[in-house]
């Protein structure tokens, strides 16, 4: 029996039809294996992700919480001061002068640091201070309390001062001496201390000021009551009257006093003082006498033309008592003109005074002539000349120029 | 025995005076209103203006901060015998002129941004008077040093429309004047079309064509 034979080529065939199959199979696991694999990479790389995008996420918002909280932080701290009750704020001026003149070195003759303290509580209260603080002629420094008030704002019209103060008797002890204000270098004959003028005052005052109808016509006032001058007396006579305030009064009079100031026009202000009180030499309480002021004052701009006036008269009447029985009169007036040739800081000013007082020698006739020229608002180099006639051979007698610079601040 | 004397009528003057006005009652209003009208800061400026320079230089207002300005005018009321109104007044003037720009800022010519203030029933005459007029003066040739001369043929007016327009909105200072014009006269309430009718008026009152 013949064997069925079988052909090479099916066998080949079922040969590759297996092995492809078996490759089929094979490519199918593999490839299974893979999309596994690659699912599998592609599931923990979006976990990662997540995980890096909430990671982020958390990170920014953090980081924005926190700067929206710090930038909140900042803005309260930055708004702090506008509504903070009690404010303190740092004043003032300062100043130095060279002189020259008849009978005189010249000489670096002034250095001044006038520090103005202000400590306000809301709107009720400040309290306000000036220091001088002096170089002298030995190289020493002296000190001055120039004033020390604490003010009560009690309403839209009435502030009431208590301490030391400076005199409201006229305007250029209280509002025009400061060098950073004052046009020349000299305050006016008889404007200076322990001449006709008085300086400062201690006790209480009440100021402010009334609306006169209209926005630029008022009337401000000031009304004080305080210890008053004393005489300083030598021999038989009156040395002088110190009329700087006290903290003692050896009379035990009391002095009244007050200015008022009509404003009638923008930029015109006219006003009137006076005291009245009672005055007694140093070393005789007991023999106290009248004592009466008087003051007149003036003050205008128009553009840059500022005119300025005043006069002021102490009296002191006889006292039989005293070693120095006579009455006294100190007297004092000026009148100012200042022009700035603006746009330029170069100013021009020229002063006319007149100082009359118990003792010739220290009478006083002076043209003050002098070239300014302002740095800003509040620096001030002046250029003055004083044509000064008194007693001949006095001090007073003495023309003389002084350079000053001055700061207010 | 000890004889009551009456006192003396003068004295008593300044307590009665001092009782009837603490009898008033204690009226000063909070410091620093919070929305100054343009009203108050018009008359702040012109108070500022009129009363500063009666004893002293003008100080610019951009030289001290808002906080710093307060108790300086309140140093200035007690000195100068304002009233409570004015230095409040004043206050808010100097507060609301002293902010500088950060930068310099664009004039908008944006008709919808210039229509926002354009219902002002202002005139430019009432702008004037009420924002301009206490520096400038009523005859514009200028009422306080440094302040510019509006009818002087090479002063301000000679300049461009675009240029006087960016001045007032942003603040000018006229080279060697001691202060700055502040932003919009210190009146933050002007629009651009106020400031157009202001500039036009000007223009009207004080000579010089638009340019």
């Amino acid at each position: 029996m013949k064997r069925p034979s079988r052909k090479p080529s099916a066998v080949f065939a079922a040969t590759l039809a297996a092995v492809a199959m078996s490759q089929d199979v094979l490519a199918d696991a593999t490839y299974d294996a893979l999309k596994s694999q690659v699912e599998s990479l592609q599931k923990q790389l979006r976990e990662v992700k997540d995980q890096l995008d909430a990671q982020e996420k958390d990170t920014t918002d953090k980081e924005v919480a926190e700067l929206r909280n710090r930038v909140e932080q900042v803005s309260a701290q930055s708004e702090e001061w506008k509504n903070a009750d009690s404010v303190v704020h740092l004043a003032g001026y300062g100043d130095f002068s060279y002189t020259d003149g008849d009978n005189q070195n010249g000489a670096l003759s002034a250095v001044r640091f006038n520090p103005i303290f202000h400590y306000q509580y809301r709107d009720l209260i400040m309290l306000e201070a000036e220091l001088e603080l002096e170089v002298d002629e030995t190289g020493g420094t002296t000190n001055n309390l120039e004033y020390l008030t604490v003010d009560l704002f009690v309403n839209d019209n009435l502030a009431l001062l208590g301490g030391r103060f400076l005199s409201p008797i006229g305007q250029f002890r209280q509002n025009f001496h400061p060098s950073w204000i004052n046009k020349l270098p000299t305050a006016p004959p008889g404007f200076g201390h322990d001449q006709a003028a008085p300086v400062s005052e201690t006790g209480l005052q009440a100021r402010g000021g009334f609306p006169l109808g209209g926005e630029s016509r008022f009337i401000n006032y000031a009304l004080y009551a305080g210890n008053g001058p004393i005489l300083e007396i030598v021999g038989n006579e009156i040395e002088a009257i110190e009329a700087e305030g006290r903290t003692s009064n050896d009379d035990d009079e009391a002095v009244f006093g007050g200015r008022i100031g009509i404003l009638p026009l923008p930029r015109l202000e006219l006003g009137l003082s006076g005291a009245t009180g009672k005055v007694a030499g140093e070393d005789e309480p007991d023999a106290t006498r009248s004592y009466r002021v008087f003051g007149a004052d003036l003050a205008y701009q128009w553009r840059s033309l500022r005119l300025r006036g005043e006069y002021i008269e102490q009296k002191v009447g006889s006292e039989a008592s005293s070693a120095a029985p006579d009455s006294a009169k100190w007297q004092a007036w000026y009148t100012q003109a200042s022009y700035r040739f603006a746009p330029t800081g170069w100013e021009g000013v020229v002063r006319y005074g007149d100082y009359d007082s118990p003792h010739d020698s220290s009478d006083q006739k002076q043209w003050a002539v002098g070239v300014n020229y302002l740095f800003a608002a509040n620096a001030m180099a002046k250029l003055a000349y004083n044509f000064n006639d008194g007693a001949n051979g006095s001090a007073a007698d003495d023309d003389g120029f002084q350079v000053q610079f001055a700061y207010g601040f | 025995m000890n004889r009551i004397t009456a006192p003396k009528i003068s004295n008593l003057i300044p307590a009665v005076y001092l009782g009837l006005t603490v009898a008033a009652g204690f009226a000063a209003a909070p410091a620093g209103a919070a929305e100054a009208s343009g009203d108050i800061l018009a008359r702040g400026a012109k108070s500022w203006s009129e009363n500063c320079s009666r004893c002293h230089e003008m100080r610019d207002p951009m030289e001290f901060r808002d906080d710093l300005w307060r108790p300086i005018v309140t140093h200035m009321r007690v000195r100068a015998g304002l009233t409570g109104t004015q230095q409040r007044e004043i206050l808010a003037f100097l507060q609301s002129a002293n902010n500088r720009a950060a930068e310099p800022r664009k004039v908008s010519t944006d008709r919808a941004v210039q229509g926002a203030s354009a219902k002002s029933a202002q005139t430019g005459a009432d702008i004037y008077q009420q924002t301009c007029v206490a520096c400038h003066g009523q005859n514009g040739t200028g009422s306080v040093p440094g302040a510019p001369d509006f009818t002087a043929t090479d002063g301000p007016l000679a300049k461009d429309d675009g240029v006087l327009l960016r001045h007032i909105t942003e603040g000018f200072k006229t080279p060697g004047s001691p202060m700055a014009m502040p932003p919009k006269g210190g009146n933050p309430a002007l629009g651009a079309a106020d400031i157009q009718r202001v500039l036009t008026y000007l223009r009207e009152q004080f000579g010089g064509a638009s340019r």
